[in-house]
């Protein structure tokens, strides 16, 4: 299988990590976060904010999270390996929370604090949770479309998952919205996309395709907005996109005209309330138990402004 | 006539192996130098230091008188020697002249390959050799005898002043052979030297100029073909004589008929075969290439499906559309191409022995009784002088002879009672031929129904109780034993009812 | 059969190598970090390669058939969506859940094995197929949404519960047990039954088989229910361990599991494999993926180490096959 000099290699490999990781000092409060993801945009923009809080509060954090949102098992083996550095407190976005709970108890009986942050965790482990409102988010969202497409007409949703919290949560505050307030507003069709960006770019050349009449399409995460975006500019078509989060080529988007605005989280700020209502629990102060981290809605006039561009990511 | 090639005192070990041991050889212009020996005596070892893909340890390579080095097959062909390799080497999905001129096609611009002048190329190379050959045609729909042609056009397309040809009749009728050899003969008046690498006596006699003999990796000696009786190249080969005997049939009047096959037919292959086989007989197939003999032992065994006709086994019809079906039956089935459809080749001797026959010998539940299986092994190692170091050895390590008998062994545990034998023989040495033959004769005394299908005539001759001869997927023709090859010949070339000249 | 083609045992210095490696693996995570080497951890590395270890010893039994099975992963949730479907929708109790997941496995599997060996699809594309398949009715039959096992009370202990905890003082996951009484049923199975035997042999030379009257067809569907049932195992381990069932999960569970196959010797191209080297090579993926965690290694650079392991390892394989024939 491995020859001696591989051995050799891997010894090697492992004390130069060692040596980079050797850093992890003992004094040092260690707090790490396991996300949904770290590939995307998004959960970068709340690791930006969970370091940034780290080295005001002089806290080592480390930011992980699997490769996409369906590897719920590969999540909890990563809190199984936080746990096994005796953390100060960890921070913890559940893929699902019924399957954490055995690890989440392990952390109480070992008195760790547990800090939920975006969507976060179904029990009442957690002493906190840093997250946006989906909802009211997406309500705001649905406001805005109706807004835009002159109050009636036929609108679309391009969701990225239909098992998540914040999935559901999208899909079901602008859909709730546009039936409570907006009759004249026909929610046509809902098609699930994984946030895949070519997906997502299919799926809404289908939706014009069968639906030429449409007139506003909603994506609700970076992934799906800009699939819807990509569908729209491939078809031709002329029709009112609202997206949600943020990432270049959205900003792009409605610099360019193509998408009439989106919502944005403040993903920097659920990394920094995170890492800090960690830190305050490990030190044993109280915190408070659900710390709303804010959303706006933001357009072609307001992009620029220091208030949004502060949370918009790249 | 010049040297054209001498090679002095190569040495080649390998691990566990010393496969040349001080062999000299040389060739001249305008001849074909035929190497000899049994398998594994280091005739393809020394070929392939010729060709460029071994090194030797210590010798030295002269060509046209100048000492040189092989480090690559790319380095042989630029010295104009070429292979004609056993197994052919074509890409069955390219054409003739795509396959010559693989790696090195005439460019247009922007890399486009120019197939005017590729297809030109090639005809004219199939028209210096005087065959008749569309250089488009697929290889796929190709005999093996025209492929080979194709393999010695290619061969000549690297101008090569050297040929070595590997066994290179082993899959040809005698037609295709004649036809081979007239090719061989001009190439030598035009001066190529051929290294030709056979195990077929006559042809040797027929084709050859000199004969360089091996044996385990040893050189033996060089003699002028012409003067030297077959005993005594033979005898070199094989270190002692071998008695070359005669058929003897036995009176089979009151034995009872083990299998019938009524007018079977298939497609273009079988039309209308009928014969009945007796137990305790040998009966030989005889015929051309192509004249559905192998199609025909398929058929019978459930290899592949038949049209129409019936087969009767032990006088009762049976219905067998597997092989499975088969071997329930009694039937055995020993396919020409050992190591593609006869044998798991990284598997042990004992396991191949026990393959069609692991049922008998495992419980209820499937655990297999390796200790029953481990004595049977060891039984038939020794019944049928299988040479290997042991029961577990891998079958690639065993010579083609005893891989042969550890197919025998797998049937004969298996208790088939009529076995069909399918080009027994091919790629074997003389030596282990003639355990072959002697096994097949005891096999028919214990009362075994043998079907036996040989392109050898002396092979057919020499074993048969009876010979079967097909010709275009017809039975021409059944002959008593030992019946003159001219009415052989004729009921295998007899095309719809007239006997071709 | 060679040494090396039996079950359990193989090749010694072969094994020595690959289980070496892990050794060295494991003494170097632990003089990395203080925290790699401590009960918890190690069982939970052990927990980490139930799921992924039984998987593989299934995929064994095909890759050595010369065959690849790409629907273990999607496979696996199915069967722990139906056995979801069966205990929390439908009551029944928790045996029955068990036989669900099993006999669903083994369905699935034996459809696989019919459109390879009776309808002849490549084993690549029939699977494929089937993979897909699978995962659209696992979202179908769920609703997108997954099922818990709230409801049935015991139903988290099958891989979460420690039965040898209660003999001796080590809490050893059942989900690690399993996979123990999985590998060595298997390793048995190939070793010394006539359906291992011919499972090597059908990699070696599946004509040759025919031709000596085997009914190579059957044989191959029994391997492919064989393992689908295994794989029904492993869904029955994933759902205890999430005490759900989600419809979403399964793809990239079939490379992670051919990964640990390939590291464990077993050659792609058939006719040669031992259980023990899979279980070895699932043990390395998995204390690789937990080690690199443990030292806070980036998550992009554990992707890199990982694949470059795999790299590494088949080529020493390779090497070390060349240099002996």
């Amino acid at each position: 299988m491995f020859t001696r000099r591989t051995l050799l290699g891997a010894v090697a490999a492992l004390s130069l990590m060692t040596g980079a990781t050797g850093a992890v000092a003992q004094d040092k409060l260690y707090v790490p976060l396991i996300s949904k993801g770290f590939q995307h945009q998004f959960w970068q923009a709340v690791k930006v904010g969970a370091d940034k809080a780290g080295a005001e509060l002089g806290v080592e954090v480390t930011f992980e999270g699997p490769d996409n949102e369906s590897q719920v098992d590969k999540q909890i083996d990563m809190l199984a390996a936080a746990l096994a550095k005796k953390p100060a407190a960890i921070g913890f976005a559940a893929l699902d929370s019924q399957a954490a709970i055995p690890l989440l108890k392990q952390a109480q009986e070992a008195n760790i604090p547990v800090i939920a942050f975006d969507s976060g965790v179904d029990s009442d482990i957690p002493l906190a949770t840093a997250s946006t409102d989906n909802l009211a988010a997406a309500a705001l969202a649905a406001d805005k479309m109706a807004e835009l497409i002159g109050g009636e007409g036929k609108v679309a949703v391009v969701a990225h998952d239909q098992t998540s919290r914040t999935g559901v949560d999208r899909r079901d505050g602008f859909v709730n919205r546009i039936k409570e307030s907006h009759p004249n507003i026909e929610v046509v069709t809902i098609e699930y996309g994984g946030g895949d960006h070519l997906k997502s770019t299919e799926i809404t050349k289908a939706i014009l395709t069968a639906n030429p009449d449409i007139k506003g399409i909603f994506g609700t995460n970076e992934g799906s907005a800009i699939g819807v975006v990509n569908g729209v500019k491939e078809s031709g078509a002329k029709v009112v996109v609202v997206g949600y989060d943020s990432g270049k080529a959205q900003k792009d988007a409605i610099r360019e005209g193509v998408m009439a605005g989106a919502i944005t989280q403040n993903p920097v700020g659920i990394g920094y309330e995170t890492v800090k209502a960690a830190v305050a629990a490990a030190k044993g102060e109280t915190v408070e138990k659900n710390i709303d981290t804010g959303f706006y809605w933001y357009d072609k006039t307001n992009i620029d402004n220091p208030e949004i561009s502060a949370v918009l990511y790249d | 006539m010049s040297e054209l090639v001498r090679m002095e005192a190569i040495d080649k070990s390998f691990p566990g192996v010393h496969a040349l041991k001080s062999v000299n050889f040389d060739l001249h212009s305008g001849e074909v130098h035929a190497l000899m020996g049994e398998n594994g005596a280091g005739k393809s070892t020394l070929m392939k230091v010729l060709s460029g893909v071994y090194e030797p340890d210590s010798g030295r390579v002269f060509v046209d008188g100048q000492e040189v080095k092989l480090p690559t097959p790319k380095a042989a062909q630029d010295l104009g020697i070429g292979i004609i390799h056993q197994e052919l080497a074509l890409m069955r999905d390219l054409t003739v002249a795509q396959n010559i001129w693989i790696g090195r096609e005439p460019r247009l611009s922007f890399g486009r390959i120019d197939e005017a002048k590729l297809n030109a190329d090639a005809a004219a190379i199939f028209a210096s050799m005087h065959i008749r050959m569309d250089p488009r045609t697929p290889v796929e729909g190709l005999t093996i005898a025209r492929q080979q042609m194709v393999e010695i056009a290619k061969a000549l397309s690297y101008r090569s002043r050297v040929l070595i040809m590997d066994e290179p009749t082993a899959a040809l009728n005698d037609a295709e052979i004649a036809e081979l050899f007239a090719i061989i003969r001009r190439l030598k008046a035009e001066g190529v030297g051929i290294i030709y690498i056979s195990h077929k006596m006559d042809e040797i006699k027929q084709i050859s100029d000199r004969v360089t003999v091996m044996r385990d990796g040893a050189y033996v000696g060089t003699v002028v073909a012409d003067e030297t009786p077959i005993s005594k190249i033979i005898s070199m080969m094989v270190g002692r004589e071998l008695k070359d005997e005669a058929v003897t049939i036995p009176d089979l009047s009151r034995a009872e008929t083990a299998l019938e096959v009524i007018d079977v037919s298939r497609g273009k292959e079988l039309k209308n075969i009928s014969f009945s086989l007796k137990k305790g007989e040998i009966l030989g197939f005889a015929g051309l290439m192509g004249a559905g003999r192998t199609e025909l032992a398929r058929a019978i065994f459930g290899a592949e499906p038949i049209d129409s006709g019936e087969i009767r086994v032990h006088g009762r019809p049976v219905r067998i559309n597997s092989p499975a079906e088969a071997v329930r039956a009694g039937i055995g089935y020993l396919s020409e191409d050992r190591k593609h459809y006869g044998l798991a080749l990284g598997m042990d001797v004992r396991a191949n022995i026990a393959m069609a026959s692991l049922r008998r010998h495992s419980d209820a539940i499937g655990r297999i009784d390796e200790a029953a299986l481990a004595k049977i092994a060891k039984d038939y190692i020794a019944k049928l002088a299988i040479r290997t170091p042991s029961d577990r050895q891998e079958l690639r390590l065993l010579s083609g002879g005893n891989q042969q008998k550890v197919v025998i062994a797998k049937w004969l545990l298996r208790d088939c009672d009529i076995l069909i034998f399918d080009e027994p023989t091919r790629g074997i040495d003389v030596g282990a031929k003639a355990e072959i033959y002697r096994l097949l004769n005891e096999l028919a005394a214990q009362g075994k129904a043998i079907i036996v299908i040989s392109s050898e005539l002396p092979e057919v001759l020499r074993l048969s109780h009876r010979i079967a001869v097909m010709c275009e997927g017809r039975l021409t023709g059944i002959l008593p034993g030992g019946a003159d090859q001219e009415k052989i010949m004729a009921l295998a070339t007899e095309r719809n009812g007239k006997t071709a000249a | 059969m060679s040494a090396r083609e039996s079950g359990l045992g193989g090749n010694a210095q072969q094994k020595l190598l690959a289980f070496a490696s892990l050794i060295v693996l494991v003494i170097g995570f632990s003089l990395a970090s203080p925290n790699f080497f401590q009960v918890s951890n190690i069982m939970a590395i052990l927990q980490a390669t139930s799921v992924n270890g039984v998987l593989a010893v299934g995929v064994t039994l095909i890759i050595i058939t010369g065959g690849i099975d790409l629907s273990i992963g999607t496979l696996m949730t199915f069967c722990a969506v139906m056995t979801g479907v069966v205990l929390t929708w439908l009551g029944m109790p928790l045996p029955l859940g068990v036989l669900t997941a099993v006999g669903t496995g083994a369905l699935c599997g034996f459809v696989s094995g019919g459109l390879v060996a009776r309808m002849k699809i490549p084993p690549f594309i029939a699977t494929l197929g089937m993979m897909l398949v699978l995962k659209g009715l696992s979202l179908i039959v769920t609703g997108t949404k997954p099922i818990y096992f709230n409801d049935t009370p015991g139903f988290t202990t099958i891989a979460q519960g420690s039965l040898i905890g209660q003999i001796i003082p080590l809490p050893v996951p059942n989900g690690v047990l399993v996979l123990f009484i999985v590998a060595g049923v298997a390793a048995w199975i190939l070793g010394r039954t006539v359906l291992g035997r011919y499972t090597f042999a059908l990699g070696s030379n599946e004509e040759a088989v025919r031709l000596s009257g085997v009914n190579t067809e059957f044989w191959k569907i029994a391997i492919y229910t064989l393992a689908g049932a295994i794989c029904g195992i492993a869904g029955l381990l994933i759902a205890s361990r999430l005490n759900s069932a989600q419809p979403a999960l399964g793809l990239g569970y079939e490379l992670e599991a051919i990964a640990a196959v390939v590291i464990g010797g077993t050659s792609l191209s058939g006719g040669r494999g031992t259980i023990l080297g899979t279980l070895i090579g699932a043990l390395i993926m998995s204390v690789l993926t937990n080690g690199l965690r443990v030292l806070s290694v980036a998550p992009e650079w554990q992707t890199v180490v990982t694949g470059a392991i795999i790299i590494v390892a088949v080529y020493a394989d390779q090497m070390r096959r060349r240099g002996r024939s």
